[in-house]
């Protein structure tokens, strides 16, 4: 609690060197109003609370932090301010003046409020609100038992989110990624009754510590080079290395520099799921779903992202950091989308999806821009998380049925519209339809990543991975959600079956709006038959929170899209997101920034060939095609003109091959035209269902190895250390099991012994004195 | 180290089995003699007159019967051969005060104690062996480890005696008397003055000497003492006349061994008689508690017993 | 005594042993003592030889005075002997009881302290 006073006092007491600004100390009520619900919920807890009160005070702690966190950006006017807490850690062990020298080490529990960091927390706490108002219905089948425990973590790990974004330092940076780390793990075996579920966690959290090392090692070059953690001191400190890089003379920068961004995006791709480090994301569906929205679809995975956009100061410096996320990325997107063409379970495809267009936005930071990923993290983390939260709903009321073979035309049945609608408008952004936020964030991109000279290929993978996640979006919208109804109930039927409810109807008129309409959901077709006298499961349709934020979110993907074109305050391009990363330090001074990200309606080819022009010295050299002066181009024309046409063309490809495959003459839920055609993909396909065996691979590789190991480990243990400590009890018992006989008890035994002890001993003496 | 080998070699003592008897006996007995004669010869002006070998063998020899014969009693008998032939050999020592009070004390009660107890003993456990041995005493136990360690110590003690035996004095040549004793200096005045505390019995001795008739007295000085002149080697005499005189010391003149032996012990070692006697009068009252300690029969068992103890000579007498 | 033989010109006074012929006696004496104690098992028996082993030592205190010519050696043999008494008297009364305990007189009877 003091820790909070002395967060108030900070806020109201006038500016401390300069450095607490109007409006930026609201931001320390977001740490403080989250960690008084992990204190309310933890109280919860210990007294037994057998109502949704946790829920509550979750959802009213978030929206207390939502709304001081838009109440800091309407107040925002630029610039980067530091909101200082406390004095976290300070070692300083030399006389040297403590800020620049290398003697000392200071992390201060303090904030760096940029617009980046503003445009991360408005979704991040935007959504954990609505999330946490979702799942206070969703698990509403566990209050008293685990409901509390669910928004402990719940909101433990918003404040470890806040934390890492909005940290002014790299350790408390990492102080919140493994605060989430944490959180997830937590969170994801939150039924740790189930095996299977206990592994996934165990599993996320080891892969993210993998990474973590990375990051860890990061942390420390960065020290032992700059001096310093605090983001403020390193850009401060980078700036002439920056100078050098812009002027193409890599040489100057000194390789520990260069080594730096090599580390941090190892740890970055653990977090948000890249290769090789993703395996762990699509396991980790086997946690609540609220859960999954969030944390895996919004907010944790992207904290990779920020990561990178935090400190693309230091990844410009290398000439090859950003390519190798470039490409990492790509290849990312690309297998996952390959892996989730073949799954049968909604929510692993839509795992796939997340880390797909993770990839996405690795590749966006990768071809230089950054403006583009942003906007793709903030589209992204609306439309994905309304995805999970219809699969969620569905899950939910078909008691945990998400195997797309099983449903069918859910869309129609009663109570489903909302979810319905929600689910279309997430998939057409997820496709990249046009007019969708999804589409114009997608297609900053891929237009940016024709220009970039030298990473035209990214481009091209890019633009057929849109393609396959087109299909498999609609793949799953057309078998589950439309289309005949049909449904099976899942695993987790409970005792109390709902009254019977036959429900294999097939009707035949079924056919339904897709596509064009974003009103198309009708309740009509209460299809379902009489009440049967037996037992039957009956769906369970979503409640007034989950249709709700379903609702709420629905609107916000929309309203999303037209953050693309509203203007930025300083006369940027990129529409509001732009602005709000070209004032920050993803875009520190790197003249690449102001570099092609034009808005659609302005022509830019012009300035961008002549700011291509400007800078394209300055390019990594892998960026180079030896064109000199000239932006890349696709096929000859302006990147940016054309690829609204070309990704419409690809989205729309996808869509239809989804339509001819599994909806058109579809009849029952189980099989589609699709399956027709397995005889010739059939080997493909199976191998893609089975992720690409890429599981087994590190099983073969890493665990078996590991095992072996401990196993030897533990026989030498039992045997040498052991058998050591054995031994060292036994010599005494065989010494003294070999002297025992002496002890005879018999008289004649001892006198002989006295007698021939006497007898050596005048040997001895003998021998001594007269030899 | 030739001395101990050689001792070695030939005190190869045979098993003591308690079967095969003489031969080992005979191997022990000649290995002894080698022993001997091998100090005899070491020093061959010294050769001991035949006294010694004589009361040295018995005394050996019923040693060892002591030690092989199964029976107790006779045990307890050759052991009191044995004293009597330490006795004579005291004797050849010239000790003999204590060789009669060896005999006495030793054997004449120790000894006789303990047949005492060894009769009160086999009487009633060993009435059901026929041979009236019992097991315990027939077989040795571990005869070889026995004769070994026995060996080794007779091995290392000769040796010292051996190589001592150089830079002791040698025996005292009787023809000539103490005078050539390298120790005779000191020996003769604290003889001489060992007489002189006794007055009386250096009347004696002039008397039996001839130098002093009846009626005279020796000069006795204040404390009691004869006035003995050691340098001049005279004695102060008062002759029936009245008159004093001074004879010479006789020769021989010598105190008697119980005299000496008195006035050693009881001039110089006073505080261990006292001790001693306390010794014999705890020994006496220990024995006396303990064996009144009786370990109680029941009355059928004493019955029994009695009729018995009564019995035995009786049926002995009707077999 | 051996002078009174030697004034008296008995031929057997001619020679007289040294000190190592009766340390001789004494110490096989003594060794037959040991190795008598040390190989017979009955207990009154083993009380001899050591009753033996004490004549030993007498003799070698004798010679020994002897030949230093000081009679604190006889002294230590009438002491000896005086501890010799006592002690046989203590052994054998203990000896007694302990023979009513096991009807034998066995030393192997008593092995209580075995290891």
């Amino acid at each position: 609690m003091t820790m909070l006073a002395d967060m108030l006092a900070a806020m109201t007491s006038p500016a401390t060197g300069g450095k607490v600004p109007q409006g930026a100390g609201l931001m320390m009520l977001v740490p403080a109003l989250t960690l008084l619900g992990v204190v309310l919920c933890t109280l919860c807890a210990i007294f037994r609370v057998k109502n949704k009160l946790p829920a509550w005070i979750s959802v009213g702690c978030l929206v207390g932090s939502f709304v001081a966190v838009a109440a800091t950006y309407a107040g925002f006017d630029g610039g980067a301010k530091i909101a200082h807490g406390f004095e976290w850690i300070t070692f300083h062990w030399s006389d040297a003046p403590v800020s620049g020298g290398k003697a000392s080490f200071v992390a201060n529990f303090s904030f760096y409020i940029d617009s980046l960091t503003l445009l991360w927390m408005l979704f991040v706490t935007g959504l954990a609100t609505l999330i946490a108002l979702y799942a206070s219905e969703y698990m509403s089948h566990d209050v008293g038992t685990g409901y509390c425990r669910f928004f402990v973590a719940f909101c433990l790990f918003v404040f470890s989110m806040a934390c890492l974004v909005m940290g002014d330092n790299m350790l408390l940076l990492y102080l919140g990624w493994e605060g989430v780390g944490l959180c997830s793990y937590l969170l994801i075996g939150y039924f740790y009754k189930k095996p299977s579920a206990v592994a996934a966690a165990k599993k996320a959290f080891i892969m993210n510590r993998i990474g973590d090392l990375g990051l860890a090692l990061g942390i420390m070059l960065t020290f032992v080079h700059f001096g310093s953690i605090e983001y403020t001191v390193i850009f401060e400190k980078a700036k002439p290395y920056l100078a050098a890089m812009s002027e193409g003379r890599y040489g100057d920068i000194p390789t520990m520099v260069k080594v730096i961004p090599l580390l941090l995006m190892v740890g970055a791709f653990g977090k948000s799921a890249q290769l090789p480090l993703y395996v762990w994301l699509p396991d980790a569906m086997e946690g609540p779903t609220p859960v999954s929205a969030l944390i895996h679809a919004a907010t944790m995975v992207t904290a990779g992202v920020y990561l990178i956009a935090r400190t693309y100061p230091l990844f410009l410096l290398s000439e090859w950091a950003l390519p190798i996320v470039a490409w990492v990325g790509t290849l990312t997107a690309f297998l996952a989308a390959t892996i989730g063409m073949a799954q049968f379970d909604i929510k692993r495809i839509m795992a796939y999806s997340t880390v797909s267009q993770l990839g996405y936005m690795f590749a966006g930071l990768g071809v230089l821009a950054s403006t583009g990923a942003a906007f793709h993290v903030f589209t992204h983390a609306f439309f994905k998380a309304m995805l999970f939260l219809s699969c969620g709903a569905v899950m939910h009321g078909f008691a945990g049925q998400l195997d797309l073979r099983k449903l069918s035309g859910v869309a129609f049945m009663k109570g489903w519209g909302i979810v319905g609608i929600a689910m279309f408008v997430g998939c057409l952004n997820l496709a990249g339809f046009p007019f969708t936020a999804g589409y114009f964030s997608k297609d900053m991109i891929l237009a940016e990543a024709f220009t970039t000279p030298g990473m035209a290929g990214i481009g091209w993978v890019l633009l057929l991975t849109a393609g396959l996640t087109a299909y498999y979006t609609f793949r799953v919208f057309f078998r589950v959600f439309v289309g005949p109804k049909y449904y099976e109930p899942g695993d987790e039927v409970h005792a109390h079956a709902d009254h019977g409810h036959d429900s294999h109807g097939h009707d035949g008129h079924a056919k339904d709006s897709h596509g064009h309409g974003e009103h198309a959901g009708d309740h009509a077709g209460g299809h379902g038959g009489g009440h049967g006298g037996g037992h039957e499961f009956h769906p369970h349709a979503p409640g007034w929170a989950i249709n709700s934020v379903l609702a709420i979110l629905t609107v916000a993907t929309i309203a999303a899209a037209g953050a693309y074109f509203l203007k930025p305050a300083d006369g940027g391009h990129g529409g509001w997101v732009g602005g709000m990363v070209h004032s920050s330090s993803a875009a520190f001074e790197s003249p690449f920034a102001h570099h092609g990200a034009e808005g659609g309606a302005e022509g830019g080819a012009n300035g961008g060939a002549g700011q291509a022009q400007g800078h394209a010295g300055g390019l990594p050299s892998a960026f180079r095609t030896g064109e000199a002066g000239h932006g890349g181009t696709f096929l000859g024309w302006d990147p940016h003109k054309v690829m609204y046409y070309v990704s419409a063309v690809v989205g729309a490809v996808g869509i239809l091959a989804a339509f001819v495959l599994h909806y058109a003459g579809r009849t029952t839920a189980a099989r589609s035209r699709a399956d027709g055609l397995l005889p010739m993909v059939g080997g493909v396909s199976r191998l893609a269902q089975r992720k690409w065996l890429v599981d087994e691979l590190y099983d073969a590789l890493v665990r078996k190895p590991l095992w072996v190991l401990s196993n030897v480990f533990h026989l030498i243990d039992k045997l040498v250390v052991d058998g050591l400590v054995d031994l060292a009890g036994f010599i005494p018992r065989a010494v003294g099991g070999s002297i025992r006989p002496a002890q005879s008890g018999v008289l004649h035994g001892y006198a002989l012994g006295m007698a021939g002890g006497l007898a050596l001993f005048l040997v001895i003496v003998l021998l001594v004195t007269f030899a | 180290m030739c001395a101990l080998g050689a001792v070695g070699v030939c005190l190869a003592l045979p098993r003591r089995g308690l079967t095969p008897q003489v031969i080992g006996a005979a191997v022990a007995g000649l290995a002894a003699g080698v022993v001997v004669l091998a100090l005899t010869l070491k020093n061959p002006e010294h050769r001991p007159n035949v006294y010694f070998y004589i009361f040295a063998a018995v005394a050996l020899g019923s040693a060892v019967r002591v030690i092989t014969h199964p029976k107790p009693v006779y045990a307890a008998l050759y052991f009191i051969l044995t004293i009597i032939a330490s006795a004579g050999l005291y004797l050849v020592l010239s000790a003999e005060f204590m060789a009669f009070a060896l005999i006495i004390v030793y054997a004449g009660a120790i000894l006789i104690t303990y047949l005492f107890v060894i009769m009160l003993a086999s009487q009633s456990a060993s009435e059901e062996t026929d041979k009236g041995e019992e097991e315990y005493d027939i077989s040795a136990r571990e005869p070889i480890a026995a004769s070994v360690v026995g060996f080794l110590l007779l091995a290392t003690l000769t040796a010292f005696a051996f190589r001592g035996a150089s830079e002791l004095p040698g025996s005292v040549a009787a023809t000539s008397g103490l005078d050539k004793h390298p120790l005779s200096v000191g020996v003769v005045e604290r003889e001489t003055l060992i007489l002189g505390d006794m007055p009386r019995r250096v009347e004696q001795e002039l008397r039996r000497a001839g130098l002093l008739q009846a009626g005279d007295k020796v000069v006795v000085s204040e404390d009691g003492a004869a006035d003995i002149d050691l340098a001049g080697r005279t004695i102060g005499v008062i002759r029936s006349g009245g008159v004093t005189e001074r004879v010479e010391i006789p020769s021989g003149f010598m105190p008697k061994n119980v005299e000496s032996v008195g006035f050693n012990l009881l001039r110089d070692h006073p505080g261990s008689i006292e001790i001693a006697g306390v010794v014999l009068l705890m020994a006496m009252l220990g024995a006396v508690v303990l064996s009144r300690k009786q370990v109680e029969l029941d009355e059928e068992l004493k019955k029994q017993q009695s009729r018995r103890l009564a019995g035995e000579p009786g049926e002995g007498g009707a077999a | 005594m051996m002078w009174l033989l030697a004034q008296a010109g008995h031929p057997a006074a001619m020679h007289e042993a040294t000190l190592a012929h009766y340390l001789f006696v004494a110490v096989a004496m003594f060794v037959i003592g040991v190795i008598g104690f040390l190989t017979r098992r009955n207990l009154i028996v083993m009380f001899l030889c050591t009753e033996l082993m004490f004549l030993a030592a007498g003799i070698a205190a004798i010679a020994f005075g002897r030949f230093w010519l000081d009679y604190t050696g006889q002294s230590l043999v009438i002491f000896v002997v005086t501890v010799a008494a006592a002690e046989a008297a203590m052994a054998l009364a203990l000896v007694v009881l302990l023979f009513r305990k096991r009807e034998t007189l066995s030393a192997e009877a008593w092995q209580e302290l075995k290891g």
